[in-house]
């Protein structure tokens, strides 16, 4: 079946890079989440007579996703921000047509000599955690610096002014849930009606929103830098506190809240994003998105619930989500709205 | 003795980390036979507790409907609440109690949906008395990280 995959690939990108002789090897699946399959593989070709070998990543939808995403969306989004200079991999090529590789696929820059921390992990930067947290929170502030129309993202998705973020993502999950809950969801509803009732103020601005921002998204090296910035196949336009608030989810906190994501302090954290971002954390409306970023968790976790319970994905990931997620995400939920009512 | 299902899992998920996983070709198919050890543990710890969880749940929905039910005006709400709270789990199938804790859920859902309408400390305190029963099920369905 590799070498079926691995064959195709050549006969595909062959043309696309001009690379009659184009060779591909060590294809091999790693891990990339449960929205797509996620390949790494060698391309040996010449370029004016000098032998030339690239490191690739291909990420192809699978048979069935944990959430609807668009691929052109993430392509788009790769593309914009590498332009950026952001850490994010150079996007190569784009097939919507499943003729390829049967199902539509993209293909960009493998980041080498990297890893992604694990949100089981107690500790999952140790002595490079200060390194780490000042770049993840800065470079999340970077991502909420530009205007969407300015590096070609402003037809994204979302919402097109800023009074209306909160209740378009809203909707957004709570369509989600309406479609994908199994059996009825007390937390998630009570968290529904209580964020409709309370509406945050509007946004300072439109942003381009990371969607997924967070621990096991971002790659970093041994000593601590932070390479690449992953997976953003849920960008979309909107209020940039929902990254900032997704970011500080205890689900990513590694056991301890006051130290999200597993690197600096929770108030050095936001102070670093402000910076970045030149934007202001108002305290109301970060409370309004962090009560939210649970919630979204929880819509995800349900989907993930469904499409394993129902035999359509599944892959391991599907049943740790609607299974530790979705409990976790229900206490964090419970916890902050029944100390409040 | 023989063997419960949960040591069986148990034991069967240290096998797959601690022999199996280190023969395993590449960090993908290592780190999926990880996480299914994991979903074994997981498994484990639901088999002890699996009846349990939802027989309290279902107990505690009931005596919340129970308690809160005086508050309550609309008659065909009221009707309901009072036959949940005077009903019980015939069966302790896991199967059955979340046939239960389903049908409990959603009238929770609707009672709250009530409350939050009504003016006064009393529809506060019936609120107050859901989220204890909220935050008393989620504590109990919380899993414990394989690693700590």
């Amino acid at each position: 079946m590799i070498e079926d995959l691995s064959i195709r690939l050549q006969s595909y990108l062959a043309p696309k890079l001009a690379a009659p002789d184009l060779v591909v090897s060590d294809l091999a699946r790693i891990p990339g989440g449960a929205s797509r399959e996620t390949y790494r593989f060698r391309a040996h070709y010449t370029k004016n007579d000098r032998p030339i070998e690239r490191a690739l990543v291909l990420r192809r939808d699978p048979v069935a996703s944990l959430i609807e995403t668009d691929r052109t969306t993430e392509f788009r989004a790769y593309g914009a921000f590498h332009k950026l200079g952001l850490p994010v991999p150079e996007p190569i090529a784009l097939e919507l047509n499943t003729a390829a590789l049967e199902r539509p696929f993209f293909i960009m820059e493998e980041i080498t000599d990297c890893s992604a921390g694990s949100i089981l992990a107690p500790d999952p930067y140790g002595e490079h955690r200060e390194k780490v947290g000042q770049q993840f929170w800065g470079i999340l502030g970077r991502i909420a610096k530009p205007d969407p129309a300015d590096i070609g993202l402003g037809d994204f998705d979302g919402a097109r002014d800023t009074g209306s973020c909160w209740r378009h993502e809203l909707a957004r999950w709570e369509k989600v849930i309406d479609e994908d809950e199994s059996e009825p969801q007390p937390i998630a509803r009570a968290a529904i009606r209580r964020l409709r009732r309370n509406p945050p103020p509007p946004a300072q601005k439109i942003s381009v929103v990371h969607g997924d921002y967070r621990t096991g998204n971002f790659l970093s090296d041994t000593n601590g830098n932070i390479r690449a910035i992953l997976d953003w196949e849920m960008a979309h336009l909107g209020d940039p506190l929902e990254d900032l608030a997704w970011a500080l989810d205890p689900l990513w906190s590694h056991g301890d809240p006051t130290h999200p994501a597993g690197t600096i302090e929770r108030e050095r954290a936001i102070a670093v994003w402000e910076k970045s971002s030149g934007l202001r954390v108002e305290p109301q409306a970060l409370a309004w998105w962090e009560t939210f970023a649970s919630l979204k968790g929880l819509a995800i976790w349900i989907s993930a619930a469904r499409e394993y319970a129902q035999g359509r994905n599944t892959e391991g990931v599907n049943a740790f989500s609607g299974w530790f997620c979705l409990a976790f995400h229900n206490k964090v939920l419970a916890d902050r709205l029944g100390g409040a009512s | 003795m023989t063997p419960e299902a949960d040591h069986i899992l148990k034991v069967s998920a240290g096998q797959l980390m601690a022999g199996v996983i280190p023969l395993l070709p590449n960090a993908y198919s290592q780190g999926s036979t990880a996480l299914l050890a994991f979903l074994m543990l997981f498994a484990a710890e639901e088999y002890e507790r699996g009846a349990d969880i939802r027989a309290a749940d279902n107990a505690d929905m009931r005596a919340a409907f129970g308690a809160v039910t005086p508050l309550v005006g609309d008659t065909t709400l009221k009707a309901k609440l009072d036959e949940a709270a005077a009903s019980a789990d015939a069966s302790l199938l896991i199967s059955a109690l979340d046939k239960s804790n389903a049908h409990l859920r959603a009238l929770l859902i609707e009672l709250q949906i009530y409350l939050e309408e009504q003016p006064g400390d009393d529809a506060r305190a019936g609120e107050k008395r859901i989220w204890t029963v909220l935050q008393a099920s989620a504590a109990r369905r919380l899993l414990k990280s394989p690693v700590g």
